[in-house]
């Protein structure tokens, strides 16, 4: 009875102390598939910060593997591949080819995208309340934003009445940016312009139309096509004085005269918050796409300088960022 | 009583006295433990209860508070843009102040500017064209009509594309004429103010709307699902549960489906309710602690009360049984078996005269033996007596004065040969029983038993006063109860007499025989006579020699038969015979 009695006593202190046996850490592996160059957009050190700020540490808990298409489309669907077969727990993509091919050759894998225009519109997601499948992420307003950008452009330089659209005509969300654009230019009282490009080749014949029927101003729709060439283009607006507006910030650092652009920043904070969330077995579906909040206006006036304009101080004034 | 008695002839007791001990020991200190313990723990969860209460609220009202700061602050940004009056057109100090007020509330996503009469003047956007002087009527907009009474006017709560909350809140100046400000907030931007609010260590706050839609909760995606949310019915449970019993905080689940307390606070503006949750085991994390803490000491105690009851039990129950083995051993009749117990106190008292008792038994068992053995031929009485006295010696051989008597019965031998067994023992038995009770009474020494036949001696062993008339006193009393056998037995048919001869005289008395038959007799000359007289006998008769007939002859009428000659005496010995009390001598 004693012995019993002692077992028993024994095995309610094993049960009480019983030390809950810590799993070792997992090390995640995430595929970043991006349509642009290397160390932009989600390549650039910024998004690895934000996952850092959220105690992921590449290298140790998580392992990036990246892919920088730089234009060349066509290597999007290998590359995906490639990172389905390393078994990636989440695929981030930048752009919407980038995104599409993600989402369609990673069924099971979930995939979280930026830059790829509006996924409800584009159909990849059933709403933003409610996505239902395996794609969230950020959304883009760029559509809207277009507009915004028109106006700004026309505010800036108020000769402005014919604005040149330079965009990649074989990228989907691109083209209903275009489209979203050009409507809104109506109501601005602005004539827009089309030069859809699909290859490098192509900026050549656009530059000639521009040379053929002079536009007031560009605007340089952003994508991986487009940026890669950007330098072309600024080439040819310096040469004919050609204000320009750009949809990515960085674009005004480097010889841009104005960007209008989302909060890159915030954009990389919600990515890994919803990364975060996802690695600990949220399910893409209950996870709302979110719409950027914050946007962000850069004004270059070296670039106003040489293209010797004056830009008015009311804008200056809305700026968020004076490049001098 | 001889033989061996094992002690588990007795039936065991059910409970064993080790078991009770056990029991009520161990009882004794878990109970007062256990009942500690619980007070403890109930005490300790109506004190953690109300301190949770008290807590929690003061945290709501924090969070409300904080909520209400967020908003507050936007408002006090809008006051300067209805500061100044509108004069015709579009000025550029108002486009400034919306410009302006873009730029410092983040939340803001557009403003627009409405005069004094309801018109807009300006429309400023993050992400839509702005548009100045549109001339939109806004008089009868329930933004402006609202601001207009109460300065400040918060909308309802509304879902760009189904997902992104937003609420306008609009803003009158002190003076009509300076218009009314009407601005769009993204209320993700309330996220930065919830998801800063900690309660304890996994607790946190979020706010929902009159109609429990949730405008803010730390989880950005939950606010995000929209109108269409399952996962935020517990959250609606907890709102109607607090608008239930106010200032008490309420149990249950939080958007996860984890248990938790939570508190509410109003958000008096837009009329919203934060609450602040915090889950019920980490709340109670303490007091959990503490009843841990409890168990263990509840367990240790019980282990030291069952080691104690234990050890204590043995310590009981041990000598006791101890003292139970030792009883049915000298129960068995082992009477040299010692108990040995040396506890120190009253059971080693009851050990030592349980001993005693086992001495005294052995003592008393050898003298009951030895009187068993002398009643053979003592009478009971005379047999205790020796015994009781310790004479021993009295039976020791010497030669002293006795009255031997011997009686028999005439013609039996000749009866025993006629009839059956069974008839030859009832009469002897009969003859015995009336002789016994009568040798019993006057004491005498039953020396031997032949067939129908007694010798009887009396003042040996024990001394008696008057030993000769005394035999012939028992001798009469033997032929009178006799007499009256013989008067029935004649009524059977059967012809037996009876006579008793007695003589007095020195013989040697003592014991004879050998180990395990000892008997004690008397030998003489006087044995010899007395046989001889009483074979002189006839029935009815009882026959004394002269020594006795001059001892008894003072209260005892005798009569002298004459001189008879007697085989084995070389001359002839007188005779005499009792005369009975009636005066008649037996015929």
């Amino acid at each position: 009875m004693l012995a019993r009695m002692a077992l028993l006593i024994l095995a309610a202190v094993a049960l009480c102390s019983g030390a809950a046996a810590q799993s070792p850490m997992k090390v995640f592996r995430i595929g970043l598939v991006h349509v642009g160059a290397p160390g932009s957009c989600i390549l650039a050190p910024g998004f690895a910060d934000a996952f850092a700020r959220r105690g992921y540490v590449e290298g140790k808990n998580v392992i990036f593997e990246r892919f920088a298409a730089q234009g060349r489309l066509e290597q999007l669907p290998e590359a995906v591949d490639r990172m389905v077969s390393d078994k990636v727990d989440l695929f981030v993509a930048c752009g919407y080819p980038a995104a599409l091919t993600a989402a369609q050759r990673a069924p099971g894998i979930p995939v979280l995208v930026m830059n790829a225009g509006d996924p409800v519109e584009t159909g990849m997601v059933d709403s933003l309340a409610h996505p239902g499948g395996h794609v969230t992420g950020v959304s883009e307003v760029a559509s809207d934003l277009s507009a915004k950008r028109l106006q700004l452009l026309k505010e800036a330089v108020p000769s402005v009445h014919t604005v040149a659209l330079l965009w990649n005509q074989n990228d989907l969300a691109m083209s209903m940016r275009v489209a979203a654009a050009q409507a809104e230019a109506k109501k601005l009282g602005i004539v827009t312009q089309l030069l859809g490009v699909r290859a490098p080749n192509d900026f050549a014949d656009a530059f000639g139309e521009m040379d053929r029927h002079p536009p007031d101003a560009i605007l340089l729709v952003a994508d991986s096509l487009t940026v890669i060439n950007h330098q072309a283009v600024f080439d040819y607006a310096t040469a004919h004085h050609l204000p320009d507006m750009e949809e990515l910030d960085f674009l005004a650092h480097i010889g841009g005269l104005m960007a209008y652009s989302l909060d890159q920043d915030e954009v990389f904070d919600r990515l890994a918050a919803l990364s975060d969330r996802i690695l600990h077995g949220a399910k893409p579906a209950d996870l709302p796409i979110e719409l950027p909040t914050r946007f962000h206006f850069s004004i270059n006036l070296k670039t106003a300088h040489n293209l010797g304009l004056t830009i008015p101080e009311a804008i200056q004034l809305r700026a968020d960022e004076v490049i001098e | 009583m001889k033989g061996d008695v094992s002690p588990l002839r007795f039936a065991r007791p059910h409970r064993s006295l080790f078991q009770k001990y056990f029991l009520v020991l161990f009882v004794a200190v878990v109970v007062p433990l256990i009942i500690n313990g619980a007070s403890d723990a109930w005490f300790g969860y109506r004190d953690q209860r109300a301190n949770l209460s008290s807590r929690l609220r003061a945290e709501a009202n924090s969070a409300a508070g904080q909520i209400q700061a967020f908003l507050d602050g936007i408002r006090a940004q809008m006051d300067w843009t209805v500061q100044l009056p509108w004069t015709e057109g579009l000025d550029e100090r108002h486009q400034f102040d919306a410009l302006r007020l873009l730029r410092q509330a983040p939340a803001i996503t557009e403003v627009t500017l409405v005069d004094g009469k309801g018109i807009e003047r300006l429309h400023v956007s993050r992400t839509d064209p702005d548009v100045a002087m549109s001339g939109v009527d806004h008089s009868t907009d329930p933004a402006v009509i609202g601001a207009r009474a109460a300065h400040v006017w918060f909308g309802p709560l509304t879902l760009h594309r189904g997902s992104e909350p937003f609420m306008t809140i609009a803003v009158a100046g002190a003076r009509p004429s300076a218009g009314v400000t009407i601005a769009e907030i993204n209320l993700k931007l309330i996220w930065d103010v919830i998801s800063a609010i900690h309660i304890g260590q996994t607790g946190g706050a979020f706010v929902l709307d009159g109609g429990g839609r949730l405008v803010a909760h730390p989880d950005i995606s939950l606010v995000l699902r929209g109108a269409d949310n399952t996962a935020i019915s517990p959250l609606r449970a907890l709102q109607k549960a607090a608008a239930a019993q106010e200032n008490e905080i309420v149990n249950g689940f939080n958007a996860r489906g984890r248990s938790v307390l939570a508190a509410a606070a109003p958000i008096p503006g837009p009329a919203w309710t934060a609450f602040v949750e915090q889950p019920t085991a980490e709340a109670y994390g303490p007091i959990r602690a503490a009843l841990w803490r409890t168990g263990l000491l509840l367990i240790a105690g019980a282990a030291f009360a069952f080691a104690l009851a234990y050890l204590l039990a043995l310590r009981m129950a041990g000598p006791i049984r101890q003292l139970e083995e030792g009883a049915a051993r000298i129960g068995a009749g082992r009477f040299d078996h010692q108990i040995d117990l040396r506890t120190g106190d009253e059971l080693e008292g009851l050990a030592s005269r349980f001993n005693a008792m086992a001495g005294e038994l052995a003592v008393s068992q050898e003298r009951a033996e030895r009187i068993g053995r002398l009643k053979r031929f003592l009478a009971p009485q005379i047999a205790e007596l020796v015994e009781n006295v310790g004479q021993e010696n009295l039976l020791e051989s010497h030669r002293t004065e006795v009255s031997v008597v011997f009686c028999d019965l005439r013609g039996f031998t000749a009866f025993a040969s006629e009839v059956g067994p069974e008839e030859v023992m009832g009469l002897l038995g009969d003859y015995y029983d009336a002789l016994g009770s009568i040798i019993m009474r006057y004491e005498a020494t039953l020396t031997c038993f032949m067939g129908d036949g007694l010798m009887l001696l009396l003042n040996a062993p024990l001394p008696c006063p008057d030993p000769a008339t005394r035999a012939v006193r028992m001798a009469l009393d033997m032929q009178s109860a006799v007499q009256a056998l013989i008067l029935r037995w004649r009524e059977r048919g059967y012809v037996i007499g009876f006579g008793v001869g007695i003589a007095t005289g020195t013989a040697t008395v003592g014991r004879i025989g050998y180990e395990g038959r000892i008997d004690y007799t008397a030998i003489g000359s006087v044995v010899n006579l007395a046989s001889r007289i009483c074979s002189a006998a006839t029935d009815g008769q009882v026959l004394i020699d002269p020594e006795t007939a001059a001892a008894a002859a003072t209260t005892i009428g005798v009569e002298g038969l004459g001189t008879q000659p007697m085989k084995g005496f070389a001359q002839s010995v007188p005779i005499f015979a009792v005369k009975f009390a009636t005066g008649r001598l037996m015929a």
